[in-house]
């Protein structure tokens, strides 16, 4: 383990002066959030065990390699790859152009083959400049584009693989293949969480169904199961077993706590310095504990009607994405480090009908996802809080044949476009340039590694420092070659 | 060696000549012989000289410094970013830790060389190599041998060597020496003819870069020189990448025995009596049943086998307990899941969404379990893994049998990787050589504590294992395992059985599968059935059209729907997830049918005789030549290399020789069985260590040497190596035996130690290093899981076969499908698909292997706590577990609490409770009935279940 140092404070021994009898680990327990600055009840869950053995691996807060400008992160992922030249990069050429082959070597263009590229298609919508900053979008994003100047479009970025399956393993976790930490895992294996009663990271997804790769896009692949994504069920209860899935009276709940508590207590008094059977009674009490906070915290009737119809809440289109942006504004207010939220499948995946569809899709979120940054904003979290949205790939500004004819794009691995808001990034700026026909980039590339490299300096993690041994070999997030901060386009 | 290197220090300091920067009189920089290669000497030196060329690089002569290292490019460039050594030198990564750093002025020096031309005294005739067939084969191989090679041979040509270039196919030769616009492969290449546009991807090749063909042209151009390179393989030389110090390294020498000690309780109490320890006095009777259950057969002892144990007064009833258990056909459950970790062992190849199942898979793991019950020999059991196809001559044999069939089913082993190539996209070169590096990594961490992953793009920068080695290894695996005449999981089948396997299949299977084939039909109409009553449910008002029209639009591919069609889909997909009572009671009874139907596929299946399908690795007789990857990049091709094992392990002297094994039978290489014999050699300095410190690590929690899967220089060191040595050496004299090893290990004292903790022990031996004390242990999935299905009565013993089903419910969670109704069999027997992994697994720590798991993690997470106390299958267990106690009692008790608390702790945790936990468990069930209204049943039910979640039950002292 090499993460960044830990906090690491004296709750441990602590724990061993005072964990003799059922008081003491109730004092202790009472206790630690006082005396130990706010220390995470749920970092406690690991400890004890990761303290007993030479890898340490828990949710306590720590140390950043250098002090952070974001201290958590809202992923709105765009699955499927939305079209960079419909929606953020203007390409004035490619729409006079509209109809004609490509010019260039059409092989360039092809991701399998060349049999079914089409002709060049001209951008679906009207752009306008939006804000003081004049960034670039299309007219079918009228709430994002009036947070503009607090948005950084990365018009370069550029990825490995144009199938779907490996360019997602490339854009969660760095790498082309499954089995690799997600850059939400990494975050909080090097940060920790700061929230006391929920999960370090957690995974909103869609009730329509889950992302295309399930959840290999939230896995901690080879780090320790304990910075895993976990997902918060859209309906019912929102973590899975979080309430008895079985009939039984609440006094029988009671009661059985209250004899496993004896037995446990019983077990652990024999058993002396055995950190584990303490992690142990802590993960019940935490069990006990999430039951109360995950329902407060996803709990929209708190919220002011204003709020829920800013946020779509209510609307048929909206309503969705928009319960699942203010939840996720809940959470990072609770102290959660990393939220992710996911649409079915990939509803951007456009290979036919590009204009309806993304202009459907545009309509579920764009509204939402305004919304959230305004209201991050209105109360001082957007400073703190890094908002990425973006896909795993572009696409293509030829057409594509399909079933419905050739209306769409193909995907797209040379050039897409993310952008990224608050938490430090120098709102109101385009960076980077495509070529005439937003095929290539041209000027300033952003690798995925840099990507993710820049999203870790931003939380105050330097991504050589960040790395986990394993099997003798030094594993990083962004691989073995240094990757590049993006500074210029941070505050 | 200090003493000689302290010469050569001084050597060097005494005739190195200062230089200053603008003081050379003839006002040109530095010179290489005056100045910098007494710097090199002096800081490099020790790894980069002539003699030895760690990295493949020499700086004791200008013409090395030029020639650069492993990756191709020259150490020294026109500028100094462009300097590979500088970069290196300047960066801190060079040299290494632990060695002096340069200085100040020798940096500055080296700057200056570099930055003004890096002069040399002496001329350096230019090292002009003149291109051979080896610069061109590697690009051939590449782009070409799919279509013109051993498996195809189109317009009848072939080009693997540079003979059968000349040779010609249909119209005429491929090549004309000295012309290159006339050759026929040049202008097949420049008129983009081949490799042909529209076939890249059926024959995964991509089309060779301007650079490739400028190589090919001017090979045909200089006459296409045909040279006699031998391969680089290890000789009877001094080996200059790796130094007899590096042999030196405590692993890499042979384990010798130490003759004075002769037991385990000996070494361990000679560390503990230097520290003013001894051995915890033996574990409770009791204790020591429940640990030697869990550890060797992963579940408690039935009732009446605890009592048998229990109240024997044999004096031997331990070690016949051992012995007992070791002959029980659980014994392999157990440990051959230990293996399956090793081997990344799954159900489905993985790599891309569909995650295509691997069918007979599970053939490899009942080979596994079946090996560790007949206690084959160790050596044995990795000759098999390693070179099962080349022990008989199987395809030349006029009957099969059972051997064979074996045998070939063990190189499963070296199939369990993450496997693409199956999938449209993604089988070309990269892909592939993905998956031999993943078996190559799987041998390494496993089996040889190597981590030898590392030398695939450079060599390792801890242990002496030069990336050279790493393609000598490679090219061990090249018969089988050939990049570039590749057999896929879709084009390879290998369908071999017994005579009798066959007539069964013959007899049982055809009118099951018609049966099959019916029941799939009636299973795409109970689905669209549902889909539809779900949306007339839903939505009255919809047109059946458009009811038809969504059906329509799921078997177009999602994103290549209309707004319409996904609309349309969107309706249905929000109908699906509608909380039952929702539903209507006709969308419920298609959803009961449906269910129907699907239980009767299962079971037909189930009825089905395993296909002779077999899931194997085998040698064809023709790899094509190995080279080295620079950079690990498959088209930056270096030298040509021969098979061979790391030189580090060998003698340096002792040339790698394999033959082929059936002179007058099927042509194979030999060269994966001459490198499992020369694995299971007993002098092997690795093996037995490494697998002695395996099993040490399951008993005992730790394992001798801590980093179980690296051995070398940033390996840990074993806390006892004495100790780890004399295992090593036992376990080969008792003929690699290990269920030996288990006795050894078991009947000590020390493994027979309580577990309990004293202030003293943990003040003296905070991390148990020195075996003070059995640890404490949580079960780990498996055990967890089986046992709570054996306690409850649930458990479905049947060995083996097919794995059991899983089905995923709409909230992800994975369960296994039981064989019976409230019956499962153990959990080795469920699928492990690497997308969909029981959920009770998962949470318990069931790894994701990638490419294999060498030790799993033992969390401790409060989603483990949710999941005992509220998930409603584990529920069911403890409601089975209630039941059963109910009929264990007699008339007589019946209505006796503390009968009922007895039988459960006797049952679950293998004991009596103590009277604070009977009076306490009695207490509790009054509370619990009369809260349950008194329903005793519900009382018990709840008891059980708690005692299910309780630390005693979960961990293991």
């Amino acid at each position: 383990m090499s993460g960044p140092s830990e906090n690491r404070d004296t709750r441990r021994d602590f724990f061993a002066r005072t964990s003799d009898g059922l008081f003491g680990a109730a004092l202790t327990h009472l206790l630690c959030q006082d005396f130990f600055d706010g220390a995470s009840v749920l970092a406690a869950e690991a400890d004890a065990v990761a303290h007993a053995a030479p890898g340490v691996f828990n949710l306590k807060p720590k140390q950043t390699h250098h002090p952070a400008t974001a201290t958590s992160v809202i992923h709105l992922f765009m699955n499927g790859g939305p079209s960079q030249m419909d929606l953020f990069d203007p390409k004035p050429v490619l729409n006079r152009m509209d109809g004609q082959p490509y010019p260039g070597n059409v092989e360039d263009i092809g991701n399998q083959g060349t049999a079914d590229i089409g002709v060049m298609m001209g951008g679906q919508f009207k752009f306008a400049r939006h804000g003081e900053s004049g960034l670039w979008m299309a007219d079918v994003l009228p709430h994002t584009s009036q947070m503009a100047d607090d948005i950084c479009l990365i018009n370069s970025l550029w990825t490995d693989h144009p199938n779907h399956d490996n360019a997602l393993y490339k854009i969660h976790s760095g790498r082309l293949f499954m089995g690799y930490p997600t850059f939400g895992a990494w975050t909080v294996y090097g940060l920790g969480s700061e929230s006391q009663n929920l999960p370090a990271y957690v995974v909103l997804n869609d009730p329509l169904g889950p992302p295309k790769n399930g959840t290999r896009n939230w896995t901690s692949g080879f780090l320790p199961p304990v910075y895993q994504g976990t997902p918060f069920r859209p309906t019912g209860s929102p973590i899975l077993n979080l309430k008895p899935q079985f009939d039984q009276p609440s006094a029988v709940t009671e009661s059985a706590r209250g004899l496993l508590n004896r037995l446990d207590e019983i077990h652990r008094k024999e058993r002396p310095h055995n950190p584990d059977l303490d992690a142990r009674i802590e993960s019940y009490s935490l069990a006990a504990r999430m039951q109360l906070s995950a329902g407060e915290a996803l709990d929209l009737s708190r919220e002011s009607r204003s709020t829920l119809s800013m946020y779509g809440v209510g609307e048929k289109l909206t309503d969705s994405y928009g319960r699942r942006c203010l939840l996720a504004r809940r959470l990072v207010e609770r102290g959660v480090r990393f939220v992710q939220i996911f649409m079915e499948e990939q509803p951007w995946d456009s290979h036919a009908d590009l204009g309806p569809n993304h202009r459907g899709a545009c309509e579920r979120t764009d509204k939402p996802v305004a919304a959230l940054l305004a209201d991050l904003k209105e109360r001082g979290l957007l400073e703190s809080t890094l908002v990425i949205w973006g896909g795993e790939f572009g696409r293509t500004p030829t057409t594509q044949k399909s079933a419905a004819g050739y209306s769409g794009r193909d995907h797209n691995m040379q050039a897409f476009t993310s952008w990224m808001a608050g938490g430090g990034i120098k709102g109101g700026t385009a960076y980077g340039t495509t070529d005439d026909f937003g095929h290539a980039v041209v000027e300033n590339p952003v690798s995925v590694h840099d990507f993710h490299a820049t999203i870790l300096h931003l939380l105050g993690l330097h991504h050589q420092k960040l790395f986990f041994e394993r099997a003798g070999l030094e594993e990083r997030l962004t691989g073995v070659k240094p990757a590049r901060v993006v500074s210029e386009i941070l505050s | 060696m200090n003493c000689r290197w302290g010469t050569v220090l001084l050597w060097f300091t005494v005739l190195g000549l200062p230089f200053r920067a603008g003081s050379a009189a003839s006002g040109a920089g530095p010179a290489f012989e005056t100045h910098v290669r007494p710097v090199f000497a002096r800081k490099c030196g020790k790894c980069h000289s002539e003699k030895v060329q760690k990295g493949g690089l020499d700086l004791s002569s200008m013409a090395g410094v030029r020639r650069g290292g492993e990756s191709g490019e020259a150490a020294i460039g026109e500028t100094l970013d462009e300097s590979l050594l500088w970069v290196y030198v300047e960066g801190g990564e060079m040299p290494p830790k632990g060695q002096t750093p340069l200085t100040e002025q020798e940096l500055e020096l080296l700057k200056h060389w570099i930055s003004s031309g890096s002069r040399s005294e002496m001329p350096v005739e230019p090292e002009e190599k003149p291109l051979t067939q080896h610069d061109v084969l590697p690009i051939v191989l590449l782009r070409c041998v799919t279509c013109h090679g051993s498996r195809l041979q189109r317009g009848g040509v072939d080009l693997r060597t540079p003979e059968l270039m000349l040779k010609s196919g249909k119209n005429g030769p491929a090549l004309v020496p000295g012309d290159p616009d006339a050759s026929l492969m040049i202008q097949r290449i420049e008129s983009e003819a081949c490799p042909p546009r529209d076939q890249l991807l059926k024959y995964f090749v991509r089309r060779p870069p301007q650079s490739d063909v400028e190589t090919l042209r001017k090979w045909i151009a200089a006459g296409a020189p045909v040279v006699d390179v031998q391969p680089d393989v290890a000789t009877t030389e001094p080996d200059p990448l790796v130094t007899e110090d590096d042999r030196k390294h405590w692993a890499f020498q042979s384990p010798v025995a130490d003759q004075q000690t002769a037991s385990i309780d000996e070494f361990i109490g000679a560390r503990l009596q230097e520290h003013g320890l001894m051995l915890s006095p033996e574990a409770e009777r009791d204790t020591l049943i429940r640990r030697a259950y869990l550890d060797l057969v992963g579940m408690p002892p039935s009732l009446d086998e605890w009592q048998r144990w229990h109240s024997s007064s044999d004096a031997d009833w331990y070690t016949a307990m051992i012995d007992h258990l070791l002959a029980s056909p659980h014994y392999g459950e157990r440990w051959g899941r230990y293996w399956l970790d090793l081997a990344g062992y799954a159900d489905s190849e993985g790599g891309v969404s569909a995650d295509p199942v691997r069918e007979v898979a599970w053939k490899y793991r009942d080979y596994v379990v079946r090996s560790f019950n007949e206690d084959t020999p160790y050596d044995r059991f990795l000759i098999e893994q390693l070179a099962g196809d080349e022990l008989i001559d199987v395809e030349a044999a006029n009957v099969v049998n059972d051997e064979m069939v074996s045998n070939l089913i063990a190189t499963g082993f070296l199939r369990m990787g993450i496997d693409q190539t199956g999938s449209r996209t993604m089988n070309f070169v990269p892909e592939r050589i993905g998956v031999i590096g993943d078996a190559i990594n799987v041998i390494g961490s496993s089996v040889m504590g190597l981590t030898l992953e590392c030398c695939r793009c450079h060599s390792h920068k801890y242990d002496a294992l030069p990336q050279r080695d790493y393609y000598r290894f490679k090219a061990i695996f090249q018969g089988a395992f050939d990049e570039h005449d590749w057999l896929s999981f879709k084009n390879r089948k290998l369908e071999i059985g017994t005579p009798a396997d066959r007539q069964r299949v013959a007899e049982t299977n055809p009118p099951l599968q018609r049966a099959l084939k019916h029941l799939e039909a009636q299973q795409r109409q109970a689905i669209a059935n549902v889909q539809i009553e779900l949306l007339r449910g839903q939505y009255p008002d919809q047109l059946e059209a458009d009811r038809l029209a969504t059906l329509a639009a799921l078997k177009i591919a999602d994103n290549d729907r209309t707004l319409t069609q996904r609309t349309l889909v969107e309706m249905l997909q929000k109908a699906e997830a509608l909380p039952g009572e929702q539903v209507s009671a006709a969308a419920l009874a298609a959803r009961r049918e449906l269910a129907n139907i699907e239980q009767q596929i299962i079971d037909v299946k189930r009825r089905m005789e395993p296909p002779l399908t077999i899931r194997a690795l085998w040698d064809r007789g023709e790899p094509s030549p190995t080279y080295l990857l620079r950079r690990g990049e498959h088209d930056k091709p270096g030298p040509l290399v021969g098979p061979g094992v790391p030189s580090v392990l060998t003698d340096g002297r002792t040339p790698f020789v394999s033959e082929p094994p059936f002179p007058d039978g099927t042509p194979k290489t030999g060269r994966r069985l001459a490198f499992a014999r020369w694995l299971t050699r007993p002098e092997h300095p690795l093996t037995a260590r490494v697998f002695v410190n395996r099993v040490w690590y399951h008993h005992f929690g730790t394992g001798l040497v801590r980093s179980l899967e690296n051995f070398g220089v940033k390996g840990e060191r074993p806390s006892h190596p004495e100790l780890l040595d004399w295992l090593a050496v036992e376990f080969v004299d008792r003929g690699w035996s290990i269920k030996e090893l288990h006795r050894l290990l078991m009947n000590s004292r020390t493994y027979q130690q309580s577990s309990r903790v004293t202030d003293e022990r943990v003040q003296r031996d905070p991390q148990n290093r020195l075996l003070s004390r059995m640890p404490l242990r949580r079960m780990n999935a498996e055990a967890l899981r089986d046992s709570l299905l054996f306690v409850s009565g649930s458990l479905d013993d049947s060995p083996g076969g097919p794995p059991d089903p899983i089905s995923v419910d709409r909230d992800g969670q994975v369960s296994v499908v039981p064989t019976s109704p409230g019956r499962w069999r153990r959990s080795i027997y469920s699928q492990y698909r690497r997308t969909e992994i029981p959920s009770l697994m998962a949470t318990f720590d069931y790894p994701v292997m990638g490419p294999n798991c060498v030790e799993r993690s033992v969390s401790t997470v409060s989603l483990q706590s949710l999941l005992l106390t509220n998930n409603e299958h584990v529920r069911e267990l403890a409601s089975a577990f209630a039941s059963r106690i109910e009929s264990l009692q007699n008339e007589s008790n019946a209505d006796d609490p503390k009968a009922q608390i007895d039988l459960v702790y006797q049952l679950a945790l293998s004991r009596l409770p103590s009277d604070v936990e009977r009076q306490l468990g009695v207490e509790a069930l009054t509370e619990l009935r009369n809260k349950w209204l008194g329903d005793r049943h519900a009382a018990l039910e709840t008891y059980c279940h708690t005692i299910l979640n309780s630390a005693a039950f979960l961990y293991v002292d």
